[in-house]
């Protein structure tokens, strides 16, 4: 589904950005696989901000491996939801499907990026199975006392 | 701060200072003991760099001078000038006072901010800057082009005035619009304590805004102080040489409780200046419907309707904003900042000012017109002509990086650990130990030229005049510390015609562009006026470190 400033966004997906979130698969699709360019939504400042200041960020999601949604059950769409990373608040971005689709606008710090199937293209709440999911890149975020176990520091 | 997570910073902080070479980062002569830099709310210094001072002398203003014997600073006032008129602008050392607390700072005229200059579009005026204060200074006219000689930078285009000299610029306003004045030497130290003025160019056509029933200049700056003493400055090289000098006192037209009266239903159009060393701000008024007018030099091809104001070190944004109802209007900088110790964002608002609308009424009641979003067909059609070069490949491409060298080794390590991620835009210094640490010994920020390699002031490029030169700018978000950078052209006026592929589908002309951690931006630069002209960082601090080049526009 393409939507507005659709040729100039997929064509800036071309190069890939450094807000990219990778997405994975589950059990539910294990071939599917995808990518979520963040560019920076339209702004006369040239970077969009809320008025509380988080960045709003337009996304194009580009995935391949998806099998028909009705193949899992009774649903006829895949949605592209921004989560937070509690799970508490889901906002739905939009439909998705194989191939590039622009689905709109996040606004949070750190957010999951999820994909699920569902019976409708416009549900107001997540319902069928997740079959893609990522991290925005400022969920990398973490408390120094992470740090030395990633850098390789044993455990205790 | 978590207990377990201050004992792991204690004891790898402890480690990584007993490990710390001579860095010389304290007890220097002049330097005298150590003192504490002022932490963000639930942050405390790094234990391993308590103790530490930046290898600098500390300079602040006005060193012998009795504080009482200085004049206070006055407000800022406006000055209208006309084509042929003569003003003298004296930088001078004043008393600043702040939440109670008095300290030397810097005004033009005695002014903090600088009075406003109002000059008509296509004047030419002259100023006889005297410079009366204790470092060597000039005047940069920023974001007017002007004859390259009047340009305002010591070793470029105009000898340094030391204390006590001279210098008389003529200045030729061909863009109506809002512009600024401030030195070109040491702004680390001289635009943050107060030398910084609005210039406001008058269109010749009466029309060329919507109606309103008040204007305002509003110059937005930030100190950085410590209870009641301003962190001082390095004398030999800038501290705070990796973020700027990002203050934790935000002002208003050089107060902290700027105020503005209104009737309910004003229309206000505010002229916004952005005079802090490094922070961009993002700026609302309390829900008041906010419309965006013009950008640096020139009206937008369109009027938009916004709900904050995102604006950049020495950016302008001229915005109209109508107070529907009696009562109070706050003023914010709401901002998202990252607490590096725990990993997460949190909320930083500032309220910058208030505005009070009265009970009575408009007049005129201009709410019609305030509605109307304006398409200045004038714009697009002077842009038609560049639009053809808009997508072809660069001619010019340049990398934003930067180097280290004899960084406090607490630095090092806890930087080099923290860079899974670093946010498009750094609203404020999470981390002001380590940065008040760096001096622009240590840090070089650097303009690189793709094509040749070469860094800042070895770049030598030459375009001729009348030429239309697109430059594409990488903010490299794989250095060792990205940050966004306001980049500035000194003399000329570009575009942006695209940020990260996206095409710009509404055009202002433009001297100043904030570029984000990681976006690749698309200028197209109209090179009309000869001379040598600077490009370079507007952030003071890391112009103090060397990133700067210059442009020269030849004549044919």
């Amino acid at each position: 589904m393409i939507k507005r400033f659709s040729a100039a966004l997929l064509a800036a997906t071309l190069a890939g950005g450094p807000y990219d979130i990778t997405l994975l698969p589950t059990p539910s699709a294990p071939a599917a696989q995808g990518t979520a360019r963040l560019v920076s939504a339209p702004s006369p400042f040239g970077i969009a901000v809320s008025p509380d200041g988080h960045a709003r960020y337009d996304i194009v999601l580009r995935i391949t491996g998806l099998p028909a949604p009705s193949t899992l059950g009774a649903y006829h769409a895949y949605v592209a939801w921004a989560v937070t990373p509690d799970l508490k608040d889901w906002t739905r971005l939009g439909v998705v499907s194989n191939g590039d689709s622009h689905v709109g606008v996040a606004q949070y710090n750190k957010f999951l990026l999820v994909v699920t199937a569902e019976a409708t293209a416009d549900p107001t709440e997540r319902g069928g199975p997740t079959v893609l999911h990522g991290t925005s890149p400022s969920g990398w975020l973490q408390t120094f006392l992470a740090h030395p176990f990633f850098r390789g520091a044993p455990g205790k | 701060m978590k207990t377990g997570i201050l004992a792991v910073l204690v004891f790898a902080a402890g480690t990584l200072a007993a490990q710390q070479p001579d860095t010389g980062m304290a007890n220097m002569p002049g330097m005298g003991p150590a003192m504490p830099i002022p932490m963000p709310r639930g942050m405390v210094m790094m234990p391993g760099l308590v103790g530490l001072t930046p290898p600098v002398t500390r300079f602040v203003p006005g060193a012998g001078h009795d504080l009482s014997s200085l004049p206070a600073a006055k407000p800022m006032t406006p000055v209208s000038l006309q084509a042929g008129d003569t003003l003298d602008l004296t930088a001078t050392m004043v008393r600043r006072t702040i939440h109670g607390h008095s300290f030397v700072g810097y005004g033009f005229n005695g002014e903090v901010p600088g009075p406003v200059l109002r000059i008509p579009q296509g004047a030419t005026i002259a100023v006889r800057f005297h410079n009366n204060i204790d470092l060597p200074s000039s005047i940069h006219w920023h974001g007017i082009r002007l004859d390259n000689r009047f340009d305002g930078v010591p070793g470029l285009t105009q000898r340094t005035l030391a204390p006590g000299d001279t210098l008389t610029y003529l200045v030729h306003a061909p863009d109506a619009g809002i512009f600024w004045y401030h030195p070109h030497e040491r702004e680390d130290i001289q635009q943050a304590l107060g030398l910084a003025g609005g210039i406001l160019v008058e269109s010749r056509d009466s029309a060329y805004y919507a109606p309103v029933n008040q204007e305002q200049v509003l110059v937005l700056s930030d100190l950085l102080i410590n209870g009641d003493t301003l962190i001082p400055y390095g004398k030999e090289t800038p501290d705070f040489a990796l973020m700027g000098r990002v203050g934790n006192v935000l002002l208003v037209n050089g107060v902290p409780d700027y105020r503005l009266s209104v009737h309910q239903g004003d229309v206000v159009r505010f002229f916004l200046i952005n005079a802090s060393s490094s922070r961009t701000y993002n700026l609302s008024f309390g829900g008041a419907p906010i419309k965006v007018v013009a950008g640096d030099v020139s009206r937008f091809e369109r009027e938009a309707w916004v709900e904050s104001v995102l604006i950049g070190p020495a950016e302008r944004y001229v915005v109209e904003v109508r107070f529907p109802r009696a009562g109070t209007y706050q003023m914010l900088n709401a901002v998202q900042t990252i607490n590096h110790f725990v990993g997460e964002y949190q909320p930083e608002v500032d309220t910058l000012g208030v505005v009070t609308a009265d009970s009575a009424q408009a007049s005129p009641d201009l709410s019609a017109s305030f509605t109307t979003l304006r398409a200045n067909a004038d714009v697009s059609k002077e842009i038609d002509r560049y639009r053809a070069a808009m997508s072809r490949e660069p001619d010019k491409r340049l990398t934003l990086t930067m180097a280290t060298h004899g960084l406090a080794l607490p630095t090092v390590q806890f930087m080099s650990i923290d860079t899974a991620y670093f946010a498009p835009v750094e609203w404020s210094d999470a981390m002001p130990d380590m940065n008040w640490l760096s001096t622009a010994d240590q840090v070089s920020w650097e303009l690189r030229d793709d094509a040749t390699g070469k860094k800042n002031m070895d770049i030598d490029w030459h375009v001729p005049v009348g030429s239309l030169v697109k430059v594409r700018i990488f903010n490299d978000n794989k250095s060792f510390h990205p940050m966004q950078h306001p980049i500035h052209l000194h003399g000329q006026r570009m575009l942006v015609v695209a940020r990260d592929g996206v095409r710009t589908t509404d055009f202002v002309w433009k001297d100043t562009i904030l570029i984000p951690v990681g976006s690749t931006v698309d200028l197209l630069v109209d090179a009309s006026n000869p001379g040598a002209w600077m490009m370079h960082c507007h952030i003071a601090e890391h112009l103090g470190a060397g990133m700067m080049a210059v442009m020269h526009v030849d004549n044919k």
